[in-house]
């Protein structure tokens, strides 16, 4: 059994979502974004592994259940990425997102 | 529990998991055409609607239900995940019909196209997706049912993968997809931290009346934004009318007649419960330090659903290009299906599902239309549609009443439902009148842009002989790739299109019927 | 229990640091690199919340499989991305966006009881049960979304012949 605060965790995750999201709007090469991307599924995954961690019992195992199907998506969702940056590479020579379209959002 | 009474209510979604598997199968085994796979597709969507339709209690179709009657909107049995409502299977059905409307007009893509197997597959996968979202009743649930369409629509964008246009279409929709996805079950995470459950009702009802903490609070607004790219919510739409356009059009038909809908029907899910359960607890919005969530939603979710119609209907007049007029007008009618949720009544949402119902015939059927018309050789721009509607009456007339049902004129069916939608709203008292009125002022400023296709189409002169001789079937142009002709898939399915848009515009009794019904059913268990 | 709140510190640290360090150094097999550091920097996490089934499907998934997918996509586009493209600047808008994300979620912080509470630990056996029984549905989603990612991602990379 350990103690640790809730708060350390919760900022963690938040700053993590933060990085995330900003990778998400300002990187143009489509590797960086997927890293963004994952780094702010991370956040998501970590958030639901420190609930259960705190929640305790069913509901408890219900968080990690879910953390570890949010793996497997993630992982997922990148290899789809990559077939369509390739696909794209392939065809256009850049893997760049702003020469391809203007992101807006 | 044997495995018939287990697997049976399950038909529909078994049925379309099998016609994927087979039509991947049949890409192994070297049977490509376009129309064999697409016969299945076709087979598989047709036969699993009519056991939703069997399941809606349609009685000339009662021997083909599939799930037992006690266990449609009954809350609290079976499963914590799922759950079979009415308004679900209406929405199933919804679902299927643009389906089939799609893989029926697919049938007229060149036959030689080797990525036929992978497009109808990806499509039946994505339906199966959006099956299984309507029967959510958990907030993980939903959200993974949402990732399969969503992840199968991605690469439906993009497998025309000699076109760059497709696949930059497919990588934008990626990016703010997965943006979305993250978001939303960031969302979740936090709504599961606050109460240790995932399931909907429950996490509505457990904060007891006084209100909900912070945590809730900021946990809705995720999921606001992240299904709100969804649903192409304005201020989060703009990646959709390039992918709208980018796409191969008849994968546009499927993103404005299916899959958008998706995100509007998890609206419905997600947030009706907590709007009508804060509704009857205690009315000050900051009672005991904690805040009651259903008036913050409903205000937060008018203002979405007025902003999404005004910018998408002023941005609608100012487009040039046929495909990414009719994707801003796909914007702005995701705005009146949310008034259904703002108002959150059982008319308001009977009249939502009705637009919804509505919105596969007219804008999913139109884009169908563009597709075979593009085919032909007639340009991107509106105004290379001039004389059309001279030089094939047929096409043109139909292209009339869509988009005459779309501006919402008496006798079509997009006349019924705002007429739904707008009346409930009115019922509603309250600050929802106003929702009625900028709907009403919407869909004014709305006909303008209709009618200058209209203009266009009947009354001016084509600049030089676009047509070529052919008969309505058959054709190929050089400006799509892969070229998909007008042949008899297409026109079956734009002709359903066309009767059913009049059929329910002059007796809409017995759909709307069904749909009132199911609202009340979902309102009575979701409170 | 001072040691482990200095551990979940420096591995906190660790985590922020290589984030951003991955998505600000210029060359991106770099990246690579300290995107690794960050996945197995979590993966501590996992094992100090006492989740270890988590911690080793985050070593496998991300700090094996996905960093080999990333590399692997960097290598075939290489020739067409080398290092210039990956290094931009910090747009002011988007830095604020981060800013104001993070500050709004951490002040919710203040709902939280701010003393140490005790962590939960599970069997992996008891998860199981949890993952494949009640909640076996979940699976079966992901399994969709598998099966219609590796169909479309096959098709996608494979080589026309037409």
């Amino acid at each position: 059994m350990t103690d640790l605060p809730l708060v350390g965790f919760i900022g963690l995750s938040a700053a993590l979502l933060a990085i995330g999201l900003f990778g998400i709007l300002t990187r143009r090469n489509f590797i960086l974004l997927l890293i963004a991307i994952e780094i702010a599924m991370n956040a998501t995954i970590l958030n639901f592994v420190y609930f259960a961690a705190y929640t305790g019992g069913t509901a408890g195992l219900t968080g990690q259940s879910i953390a570890v199907v949010l793996v497997g998506f993630a992982a997922t969702e990148v290899a789809v990425g990559l077939a369509i940056v390739l696909a794209l590479n392939r065809l256009k020579g850049t893997i760049n997102v702003a020469q391809a379209t203007e992101l807006k959002l | 529990m044997d495995l018939g009474s287990f697997a049976g209510p399950f038909l529909p979604e078994i049925l379309l998991l099998a016609g994927t598997l087979f039509i991947f199968l049949l890409d192994v085994v070297g049977v490509r055409s376009t129309e064999r796979v697409g016969a299945v597709a076709v087979a598989v969507t047709g036969l699993a609607l009519l056991f939703v339709i069997a399941d809606l209690g349609f009685a000339p179709l009662a021997f083909l239900a599939t799930i037992p009657a006690g266990q449609i909107d009954a809350a609290g049995t079976g499963s914590a995940l799922y759950a079979f409502t009415s308004l679900g299977l209406i929405f199933q059905a919804v679902f299927l019909l643009a389906t089939f409307l799609v893989s029926l007009a697919s049938l007229s893509r060149p036959s030689q196209d080797r990525g036929a197997p992978i497009f109808f597959g990806l499509l039946v996968l994505a339906t199966l997706g959006m099956l299984l979202v309507a029967i959510a009743s958990d907030l993980v649930f939903l959200l993974l049912a949402i990732e399969v369409t969503s992840l199968a629509t991605y690469l439906l964008v993009g497998y025309t993968r000699k076109d760059p246009r497709s696949l930059e279409a497919a990588m934008k929709m990626y990016v703010i997809g997965a943006l979305s996805t993250t978001l939303s079950f960031f969302g979740a995470s936090l709504l599961y931290g606050a109460y240790g459950t995932t399931n909907l009702a429950a996490i509505a009802h457990v904060g007891g009346a006084g209100g909900v903490p912070v945590l809730v609070l900021l946990g809705y607004g995720f999921l606001i934004v992240g299904l709100a790219f969804k649903a192409t919510l304005v201020p989060f739409h703009a990646w959709a009318v390039d992918v709208y356009d980018g796409a191969p059009t008849d994968v546009t038909a499927f993103l404005a007649g299916g899959s958008k809908k998706v995100g509007i029907f998890a609206f419905f899910l997600v947030f009706l419960a907590p709007i009508l359960f804060v509704r009857t607890g205690t009315g000050s919005p900051f009672a005991n330090g904690a805040i009651a969530l259903g008036p913050i939603l409903q205000i937060t979710l008018g203002v979405l659903a007025v902003l999404t119609m005004t910018v998408g209907n002023i941005l609608a007049l100012l487009q040039k290009e046929m495909k990414r007029m009719l994707a801003y007008s796909s914007i702005s009618q995701a705005g009146y299906m949310l008034i259904g949720i703002a108002v959150g009544t059982a008319p308001a949402l009977a009249g939502a599902t009705l637009q919804i119902f509505a919105h596969v015939f007219m804008k999913g059927a139109a884009f169908l239309l563009v597709a075979g018309v593009t085919a032909w050789g007639i340009g991107p721009l509106i105004d290379d549609y001039r004389g059309l509607g001279t030089r094939r009456p047929v096409v043109g007339v139909a292209f009339a009443l869509m988009l005459l049902s779309l501006a919402g004129v008496p006798l079509t069916i997009g006349f019924v439902s705002k007429f739904v939608l707008f009346s409930a709203a009115v019922q509603a008292q309250g600050y929802f009148v106003w929702l009625a009125v900028a709907g009403l002022l919407n869909s004014a400023l709305s006909v303008f842009y209709y009618a200058r296709v209209l203009r266009v189409m009947f009354f001016e002169e084509p600049a030089a002989e676009k047509f070529p001789a052919g008969a309505i079937v058959g054709g190929s142009g050089p400006s799509e790739l892969p070229a998909g002709g007008f042949g008899y898939g297409r026109a079956a399915a734009i002709a359903i299109a066309v009767i059913a848009i009049v059929a329910v515009g002059i007796y809409p009794q017995p759909v709307l019927g069904a749909i009132q019904a199911a609202a009340q059913h979902f309102v009575a268990v979701g409170a | 229990m001072i040691l482990e709140e200095l551990a979940f510190l420096v591995l906190a640290l660790v985590a922020i640091a290589t984030a951003i360090a991955a998505l600000l150094v210029r060359e991106l097999v770099h990246t690579i690199l300290w995107i690794a550091v960050f996945f197995v920097d979590l993966s501590a996490i996992y094992f100090l919340l006492e989740a270890p089934f988590l911690g080793v499907l985050q070593l496998g998934v991300y700090a094996g499989a996905v960093t080999v997918l990333l590399l692997f996509g960097i290598m075939v586009t290489r020739k067409r991305i080398f290092s210039r493209e990956a290094a931009t600047g910090i747009g002011a808008v988007p830095f604020a966006l981060a800013v104001v994300t993070f500050i709004f979620i951490v002040s919710v912080v203040g709902e939280f009881p701010s003393s140490a509470g005790t962590i939960h630990a599970y069997s992996p056996a008891d998860l199981s049960q949890n993952l494949f029984n009640v909640n076996g549905p979940w699976l079966l989603l992901l399994g969709l979304i598998m099966l219609g990612a590796v169909a479309g991602a096959i098709y996608l990379v494979r080589e026309g012949r037409e």
